[in-house]
């Protein structure tokens, strides 16, 4: 890992209008991502887990330029790309790349797969016909898939056979970074290990940064370097995933630790602090601290002060008021 | 009640099949267990292995224009199911048996008020007034902790959360004190949090009301939190069966021991930051179910395969305080722990 990072992302914010009326005039926003900042170094893999609606979706869209930010910056490779009009980014969209939950519903089931795996390489200009023919079946071999398949038609493989159809084809013109938005939710936990067992070694390899986009904790800490823990448009926690798992400092992270299940019957019934209620919508999102409706330890200020995000230890993100810099990072206490 | 009044529920040699222009689909290829009174059984297997389509089984809405169940035997209190009228079905459904799935959007009717869906079943089941319908329904809802129920009552499907659905199909299938609730991945579609806070209020009903609960599921984390005994099940058979603590403690099977190895586990000490073990993977694919399987339905992707395997259905047998496994290397197996 070199320190320069691939990806940077400062005070991304993406509202999408609500209209209502009879006149669809606008009455509001979906506050999706409200403020995010982070950065990714090559070869590193940085995790955005949450619950649904939380906006990491939206942070993958607007990070790939496939939908235009609110406000904020993103650099991609040391250039700053936010104002980048399509086709200007047309050159720079080949440092990122995206892999999606559903490779499927991408793939036009007309082509065969050889050809959906290889249109990046044809629409870069970088390899045409039999150059593009070899490259891809190379692409095919690197993801555990025999070159013979590229005559087969998308729906003729499985779930994870597709995945890394879409692994290849986001391979195919060397990116820098790869948002990776769910890739193994799909899949069976069988099928899910090899996937990400495959996305490790191809890191490992090629020096990937990854952005990658998951609600599942375990695949999380499995994966990732550092996390990024989201709560309505906000990132609410982030450092690396040990810190993370042993000594989590936002109340919400420590929700989701102690909601999450695991495979052991020894440890049922030590789910202590399960948080009560539902998440608020993003369209109206609660004042002061997001998370207060269901925090066990909010206080009268929690409900009218924004609790910025701030670096509380060496490398260990915050944004809870009862979180200082420097504070004992001992357990909160229920006012 | 006194005495040993035996298992709710007995499942016996279940064959269901559906006719497909690929062939005949064998989704349940032989299953048997029993569901005692008052327990929680999970049944868990990746997708297509006859979860669901046993769960159908159970209670009879196979459709029947491709599938049926082609042989075998289903007992509801000592009673036969499979050759039951849908009339007398309609009688024991959402009565005596009743059901969640995932997606309650599916089972909730849109148009009609929560309180009015939960207040039919009642009145249609238990014969009282629709004035006591509703009433049913106003307890039922308070029970599954949904705030603020008298309002709730009058609002529709749409216009509550998923997890506030989910709890309205509790209290719905709850609502006239079932022997039994099967539920088919009940909180897959939700959030963590909230899926705790569904599972933890399912197994607090549960021991209010000595409802048993059939949870089907492909999550080896939701079994293990809340189930007492296992059914694992791999290509429409039941490989292995086992008290939860025994299942997890040592896997005997090796597609059991291969699905435990292969999730990423949160529980287990973290390793020094930055490095990540390989994930075990189970090579190769789930057989397709139009094609006859010849012998043990793992033996193409299993490690431990003999000739035998390839050319015998492995029986179940008992390993030892009620673990049954199907495999005919289990000796071995067990060594190479
Ligand atoms: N095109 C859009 N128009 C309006 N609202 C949108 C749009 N896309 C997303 N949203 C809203 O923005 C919020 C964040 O959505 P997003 O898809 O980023 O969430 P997510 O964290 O990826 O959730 P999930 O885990 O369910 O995929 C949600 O409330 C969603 O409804
Ligand atoms: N109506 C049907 N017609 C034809 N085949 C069917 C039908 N319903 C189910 N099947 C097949 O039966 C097999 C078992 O399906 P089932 O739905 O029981 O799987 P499951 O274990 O519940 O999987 P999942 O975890 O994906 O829900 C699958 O191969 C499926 O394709
Ligand atoms: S700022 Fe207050 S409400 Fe928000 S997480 Fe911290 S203690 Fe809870
Ligand atoms: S019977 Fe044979 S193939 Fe089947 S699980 Fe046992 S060892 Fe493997
Ligand atoms: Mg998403
Ligand atoms: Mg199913």
């Amino acid at each position: 890992m070199t320190d320069a990072p691939v990806l940077q992302v400062e005070g991304l914010v993406k509202h999408f209008p609500i209209h209502g009326g009879l006149l669809q005039r606008q009455v509001g926003a979906v506050r999706a991502v409200d403020g995010v900042t982070f950065s990714i170094r090559r070869g590193e893999t940085l995790g955005l887990v949450g619950e649904s609606g939380c906006g990491k979706s939206t942070i993958g869209k607007v990070v790939l330029k496939l939908i235009e930010p609110t406000a904020g910056k993103i650099v991609l490779a040391g250039e700053d790309v936010t104002a980048l009009k399509p086709g200007a980014m047309w050159t720079h969209r080949r440092r990122i790349q995206t892999i999606f939950q559903d490779p499927y519903s991408s793939m036009n089931p007309r082509l065969p797969s050889g050809t959906i795996v290889g249109e990046p390489l044809e629409n870069f200009g970088i390899a045409r016909g039999a150059a593009r023919d070899d490259q891809v079946a190379q692409l095919f071999r690197r993801v555990g898939l025999r070159p013979e398949a590229m005559r087969k038609y998308a729906h003729e493989f499985s779930g994870g056979q597709r995945q890394r159809l879409g692994i290849a084809k986001a391979l195919s013109v060397n990116p820098d970074v790869i948002v990776a938005d769910e890739p193994v939710s799909a899949l069976d936990v069988s099928v899910q290990a090899q996937v990400l067992n495959l996305l490790i070694d191809l890191q490992e390899e090629y020096g990937l940064a990854y952005l990658f986009i998951s609600h599942d904790l375990a695949v999380m800490r499995h994966i990732s370097h550092r996390i990024a823990v989201m709560y309505l448009g906000r990132i609410v926690e982030l450092t690396d995933k040990r810190t993370l798992f042993t000594q989590p400092l936002h109340p919400y992270t420590e929700a989701l630790l102690s909601a999450a299940t695991a495979p052991d019957p020894k440890r049922r019934r030590q789910r202590k602090k399960i948080v009560q209620g539902d998440v608020p919508s993003p369209a109206k999102p609660p004042p002061g601290c997001h998370f207060h409706t269901r925090c066990l330890y909010a206080t009268a200020e929690c409900r009218v002060t924004d609790p910025p995000l701030l670096e509380v230890a060496p490398g260990h993100h915050v944004a809870c008021l009862r979180r200082p810099v420097g504070g004992d990072p001992g357990p909160l206490s229920v006012p | 009640m006194n005495g040993n009044p035996g298992p709710i529920l007995e499942v016996r040699d279940l064959h269901t099949q559906f006719s497909t222009l690929d062939g005949v689909v064998r989704a349940v290829d032989g299953v048997s267990f029993d569901v005692a009174r008052g327990e929680t059984l999970g049944i868990v297997g990746e997708s297509g292995c006859g979860k669901s389509v046993t769960a159908m089984s159970i209670l009879r809405l196979i459709p029947p224009e491709t599938g049926r169940i082609s042989s075998g035997s289903i007992k509801f209190e000592g009673e036969e199911l499979t050759t039951l009228s849908e009339e007398e079905m309609k009688r024991l459904r959402g009565h005596r048996i009743s059901m969640i799935f995932q997606e309650p959007m599916t089972s909730l009717n849109p148009v009609l008020t929560v309180g009015t869906q939960i207040a039919e079943n009642v009145v249609r089941h238990l014969g009282v007034s629709w004035k006591a319908g509703r009433e049913r329904a106003f307890e039922m809802l308070d029970l599954v902790r949904i705030a603020d129920a008298r309002r709730r009552l009058d609002e529709y499907p749409h216009q509550l959360s998923g997890g506030m659905r989910q709890r309205v199909m509790i209290a719905m299938a709850l609502s006239c004190d079932p022997q039994v609730l099967i539920a088919d991945e009940p909180t897959t579609a939700l959030d963590v949090t909230i899926q705790a806070q569904i599972l933890d209020l399912m197994i607090e009903l549960k021991e209010k009301t000595g409802t048993a609960i059939v949870l089907i599921t492909h999550d080896l984390g939701v079994v293990a939190e809340t189930t007492e005994r296992v059914v694992v099940m791999y290509a429409g058979r039941k490989v292995e069966q086992a008290p939860v603590e025994a299942l997890f403690e040592e896997p005997l099977h090796p597609y059991t021991r291969g699905l435990m190895g292969a999730i990423p586990r949160l529980d287990v000490e973290a390793d020094a930051a930055g490095t990540r073990p390989r994930l075990q993977e189970i090579p190769g694919l789930v057989p397709i179910l139009t094609q006859p399987i010849i012998g043990c339905a793992f033996a193409p992707r299993c490690g431990f395969a003999t000739d035998r395997c390839r050319s015998e259905r492995p029986p179940l047998v008992d390993a030892g305080a009620g673990h049954l496994v199907a495999c005919w290397e289990v000796d071995r197996v067990r060594r190479a722990a």
